[in-house]
């Protein structure tokens, strides 16, 4: 029953908000309307399972006196304040923006900005023309690269326009290709799910 | 060549050093390079200039500060243009920090505007759900969006009265940084109810949303920090976006050179074997 009655829901919702898509009466569309709107109460509870999850994981963490375990000790206590902040003052008090304005936004800009260093690394060490596919690939990144940027318009004010025609015509014959490859892969998961083949969402699908 | 031996173990420290320098220089004295319009830039303010006044635009913050450096610039140039255009806002984000930041956006350029809350603009906040919340919104607002950000009921708003159904909507911008983001508008809300959907990405999103720009599924996209750069320069707001440009311009040559010089090492050690 464990087995079956998760896979039976998973049928039903399924092939019910397929079928509904193509019947416009009243009753199906409303129907569908209180499903999806079901959906978004559990996606809802998604935050609190991850909030849990962190807790649980860096608690964890700290009482194993694991590698690093210290940084869990700023994380648990800023998540706390920040939990604190929003409960208390509302998403629009003065210390919930202070602490979202001065430490959530640089310290999210700072972690994604880390990728400029490390991206400079690999040009210098990664990006090499050593086979013909992976010269192309170096010449257009190049040609990109220079083409997007002010310079680029002044070293040869046709650079955006060459830029643009890589942009719209190789690499969306590319982008094609490979949305229409993994479209076709969702298709047949999507299908593999609603008729029970693929039972992995349910933890390793053991019958 | 004792200089390429030399070279190919160059300390890492020692490129992060001269990153550090190509960004922190050009911020300190500017460059004031001119910026290019591009053509997906430009139909994006082509679109916003051809909304008659009073029609209702969704903006919908799908990012977090790790973006922010790259999509904030673009949100605050795109909603001064809303503003100036006399458009109506409505807010909501796939990210839950993603509407924070849109509505510190929103209420900075809103005071400037002297726009009112509520009769202008209004924050619905982070919705949570991606897909199946836009297919719910799309068919029928009201069952979705029963109260604003601070839990006030929509209706009791006039803009939140005017809105419900995703055919109230004239035009949906999207600032997204990944999934749930400018795909599931596409998908989802454009297909589904045929509203013109415009987004701004970050660069290394931007050539994904091609195919779609080729289609006519997306109208115009703002590409980085140079799409918000460009933007900037349509609605002639001098923001982050163009400042930044000058940073950007040096760490790409920068870039260009590291590759150069990285191949120029490979083609030595070849020729040395």
């Amino acid at each position: 029953m464990k087995v079956i009655l998760p896979l039976l829901i998973v049928f039903v919702c399924g092939f019910y908000m397929l079928i509904t898509f193509f019947i416009p009466a009243k009753f199906a569309q409303s129907s569908a309307q209180m499903l999806q709107l079901w959906y978004q109460g559990v996606a809802a509870f998604f935050v609190f399972i991850g909030i849990f999850n962190l807790i649980k994981i860096n608690v964890d963490r700290i009482q194993r006196r694991l590698k690093d375990w210290e940084y869990s000790i700023i994380l648990l206590s800023f998540l706390g304040i920040m939990l604190g902040a929003g409960f208390i003052g509302g998403r629009d008090s003065r210390l919930f923006l202070y602490l979202f304005e001065n430490f959530q936004v640089p310290l999210g800009a700072t972690m994604f900005s880390l990728l400029a260093f490390f991206v400079a690394s690999a040009s210098f060490r990664a990006f090499r023309a050593k086979t013909p596919e992976a010269t192309l690939l170096l010449i257009a990144a190049v040609l990109v690269m220079i083409g997007r940027i002010p310079l680029g318009y002044l070293l040869w004010h046709k650079f955006p326009d060459l830029v643009e025609w890589i942009m719209r015509v190789p690499n969306t014959a590319a982008k094609r290709g490979i949305l229409f490859g993994i479209d076709l892969g969702l298709l047949s998961m999507a299908l593999r799910v609603l008729l029970g083949i693929e039972r992995s969402y349910m933890g390793g699908g053991e019958k | 060549m004792k200089v390429f031996e030399r070279l190919s173990r160059l300390d890492r420290r020692v490129i992060f050093l001269l990153v550090a320098l190509a960004v922190i220089v050009p911020m300190v004295v500017p460059l004031n390079l001119p910026v290019d319009i591009t053509k997906p830039v430009k139909r994006v303010y082509e679109m916003v200039e051809s909304l008659p006044e009073g029609s209702v635009v969704l903006i919908s913050t799908d990012y977090d500060p790790g973006s922010e450096a790259e999509l904030y610039p673009a949100t605050e140039a795109f909603i001064e243009h809303c503003f100036r255009r006399n458009l109506k806002i409505y807010l909501m984000g796939l990210w839950p920090a993603g509407s924070e930041l849109g509505n510190i956006a929103l209420n900075k350029i809103a005071q400037v505007y002297n726009k009112k809350y509520g009769e202008d603009f209004i924050n619905i906040g982070y919705r949570p759900g991606g897909a199946v919340m836009l297919l719910s919104l799309g068919r029928n607002f009201g069952d979705v969006v029963k109260v604003d950000y601070q839990g006030i009921p929509v209706d009791s708003f006039p803009l939140g009265r005017k809105v419900k159904s995703a055919h109230d909507l004239a035009l949906v911008m999207t600032f997204s940084a990944g999934d749930p983001g400018i795909l599931h508008w596409i998908i989802y809300f454009h297909a589904r109810y045929g509203v013109p959907i415009c987004g701004a990405t970050t660069a290394i999103m931007a050539p994904q949303q091609y195919p779609y720009l080729s289609s006519g599924q997306l109208v115009g996209l703002l590409g980085g920090l140079k799409g918000a750069a460009e933007y900037e320069t349509l609605v002639n707001k001098r923001g982050r976006g163009l400042r930044g440009m000058d940073s950007q311009s040096i760490v790409h040559l920068l870039l260009v050179g590291f590759i150069a010089l990285g191949n120029v090492i490979l083609l030595y050690q070849r020729r040395r074997r």
